[in-house]
């Protein structure tokens, strides 16, 4: 839907108290890479309920927010098993206690209800030899809805296809946004634009809130437009321990405590109670890290900065008069055109 | 004299050799990205990795940890997403190879990496499908690589497909490219190809010191042998000198690396005394230990 355009710049809190509610459809837009976990922790602070989740690749996003007890389905094409072959995934233990449902699809037919979704189609065709696997034969929770199949008119060929996924909301990190919510990312794309365009609400979080000036001179790198986005929240440190291309990169240290806690379930919550409920905020989240492990453990993920080739997007007239006053195009001034107006011109009054 | 190299090593070499100069070569992660590297510095410098979060021609520094690691974007040249990946690339024929690894395998190189059925009966999730449906389906050859999976008689879930039932299935259901399909499996122990007619696996290489009743005991079926055996290639001495500086853990099992792996974080972490405040407060030793 079309956002409105009074201010978006709000605090995280807020964000998720107005646009993210008890049974939505949530989706987590980056793929692997500047997973939205600051968004994702404020959600699971909120108690949010009920849940279904679009997760991609079943990542951290996943495995916190089923620990949060907040999802109740999934829809997804993999699993993550962060506590290692052993001690397996929150997302495993939930399904097999029978707390949680998934469906499965593979990374193209998923993207595919996104893309879907995001056109304003209500199908997307898929590759044909999906038919054979039990991808497309098994059905969870989405029934006889999970794939179709249709024929194409031109070539009478059987063609299987996805229904258009349209979710609630869409929790975004990107690099950098202006304070409208366009919002700038570079890096490994995954189907992030497409699960962006497909939701009814997108909440942006974003390491820097920048001039509108500085979103213009690069739209190649706006992902989604303004007119689309919900809330725009500068939040550095907003996918920590996940990486952001230009700022840092996968916190090691914050990354094998997550393992090793992940190797059972008591040992996530565990830490969830004092790295999650226990504090308000990223900022504050940011501050207990450097209390605990120092700042140097912190800054030793900063990124060196690699810079893109500027782009140059220069045109030759900028305007069609010239440095004299003179016109380009007729060689005259301001004031001659005026005369010639009401000389020759179709004109309405006097 | 040349170094003695490992098992481990011997299968990524093997791996990376599938590789050839100018090829678009689709990598999964782990294993296939790491031999996509060394074939890229050693004997592909125009090969064209990619993988599919979108990231295509692109040359890892260091191994990539998720399919859109940032690792791998710190110049690349080719900046797409994941739909125009599976479509525009792969659908449209443009994809040579893709290479990819294995969870279980049945004798006509179909794959599964979504469920395995428990020893209680009760399916139980393994990774999933990701990608590889797709591509093993579209890739105009499939490369697999097996480390730490099994070959079954039957599938417990058909995630990916091979040749299907085997002969002409895959060829004739008109939904596949043809001549498409898994052209070799590369396992630490051996090589097996898929025979032109039947399309079922056999034996086509030994590694060294690998016996064929080894090899016999880990497959189900009665396993068919070629007439003559190739060789199975060796690593260099620059391809295992690039390797072991690129991705030092590569050269031992994934059990021993991860020991180092675990006794680095605690050695280095255990002088902070932070560190070991918050493993023991959330049970990150004993977890680590059981």
């Amino acid at each position: 839907m079309t956002q409105s355009n009074s201010t978006k710049v709000m605090t995280t809190k807020e964000a998720v108290k107005r646009f993210v509610h008890d049974g939505d459809t949530i989706i987590t837009g980056n793929y692997t890479e500047a997973l939205p976990l600051s968004l994702i922790f404020e959600v699971i602070r909120q108690e949010k309920k009920e849940m279904t989740l679009y997760s991609q690749s079943g990542n951290m996003d996943a495995e916190f927010l089923v620990a949060g007890d907040c999802i109740s389905r999934m829809v997804s094409t993999f699993v993550t098993k962060w506590g290692g072959r052993q001690g397996g995934s929150m997302v495993g233990r939930y399904l097999k206690a029978g707390k949680l449902e998934i469906e499965d699809y593979t990374n193209f037919t998923y993207n595919a209800m996104l893309a879907a979704g995001a056109a304003g189609y209500s199908y997307m065709q898929v590759l044909p030899a999906i038919m054979d696997t039990d991808v497309f034969k098994k059905r969870g929770f989405m029934g006889a809805n999970k794939f179709g199949v249709t024929t194409c008119p031109f070539t009478g060929k059987t063609i299987p296809v996805v229904p258009a996924a349209n979710p609630d909301v869409c929790l975004l990190h990107v690099q950098r946004a202006d304070k409208y919510g366009n919002a700038q990312h570079w890096g490994g794309l995954g189907s992030t634009v497409h699960a962006c365009l497909a939701s009814k609400n997108i909440i942006v979080t974003c390491e820097e809130i920048v001039d509108h000036e500085v979103i213009r001179s690069a739209p190649h790198h706006t992902i989604v437009p303004d007119f689309r986005v919900s809330a725009v929240i500068e939040e550095p440190y907003g996918c920590h321990p996940m990486e952001l291309p230009g700022y840092y990169g996968t916190d090691l240290n914050a990354l094998s405590i997550f393992m090793f806690t992940n190797a059972t379930e008591t040992g996530l919550k565990d830490w969830m109670e004092e790295w999650v409920y226990a504090l308000p905020d990223r900022s504050s989240y940011i501050q207990h890290y450097i209390e605990t492990y120092g700042l140097p453990t912190l800054e030793q993920y900063r990124a060196k900065p690699y810079y893109s080739a500027p782009t140059n997007y220069g045109i030759s007239t900028k305007s069609l008069w010239d440095e004299q006053g003179k016109s380009i195009e007729m060689n005259i001034d301001f004031a001659e055109m005026e005369k010639l107006i009401v000389e020759k011109g179709d004109l309405v009054n006097g | 004299m040349d170094k003695p190299y490992t098992r481990q090593e011997l299968l990524v070499i093997a791996v990376a050799r599938q590789i050839k100069d100018g090829d678009n070569a689709l990598l999964g992660i782990g294993l296939p990205t790491i031999a996509g590297a060394v074939a890229k510095h050693n004997h592909a410098p125009r090969a064209r990795l990619m993988m599919e979060s979108g990231i295509a021609d692109f040359d890892p520094v260091v191994p990539p940890m998720h399919i859109a690691d940032a690792c791998c974007t710190e110049g690349y040249s080719y900046a797409i997403d994941l739909f125009g990946m599976f479509t525009s690339i792969t659908f449209a024929g443009y994809l040579d190879k893709a290479v990819l690894g294995v969870g279980q395998i049945d004798k006509y190189g179909n794959l599964n990496s979504s469920y395995m059925v428990s020893p209680d009966g009760k399916p139980e999730r393994i990774t999933g499908a990701g990608g590889a449906p797709e591509f093993i389906s579209y890739a105009k050859e499939t490369i697999l690589t097996l480390k730490s999976g099994e070959f079954v008689e039957k599938l417990d879930y058909f995630t990916s497909p091979g040749y299907l039932g085997g002969g002409n299935e895959r060829d004739e259901s008109g939904i596949y490219p043809k001549g498409s399909g898994p052209s070799i499996l590369i396992t630490p122990r051996a090589m097996f190809k898929f025979d032109s007619k039947t399309k079922e696996m056999y034996l086509s290489a030994l590694a060294p010191g690998v016996s064929l009743d080894k090899i016999k005991s880990k497959i189900p079926w009665e396993l068919k042998v070629a007439q003559e055996l190739e060789r199975f290639p060796v690593p260099t001495q620059e391809e295992l000198a690039f390797l072991r500086k690129f991705s030092p853990r590569s050269c031992f099992s994934t059990r021993v690396s991860n020991e180092l792996l675990m006794n680095t974080a605690i050695e280095a972490f255990s002088q902070r005394a932070a560190f070991l405040e918050q493993t023991r407060k959330h049970g990150v030793i004993q977890n680590a230990a059981s």
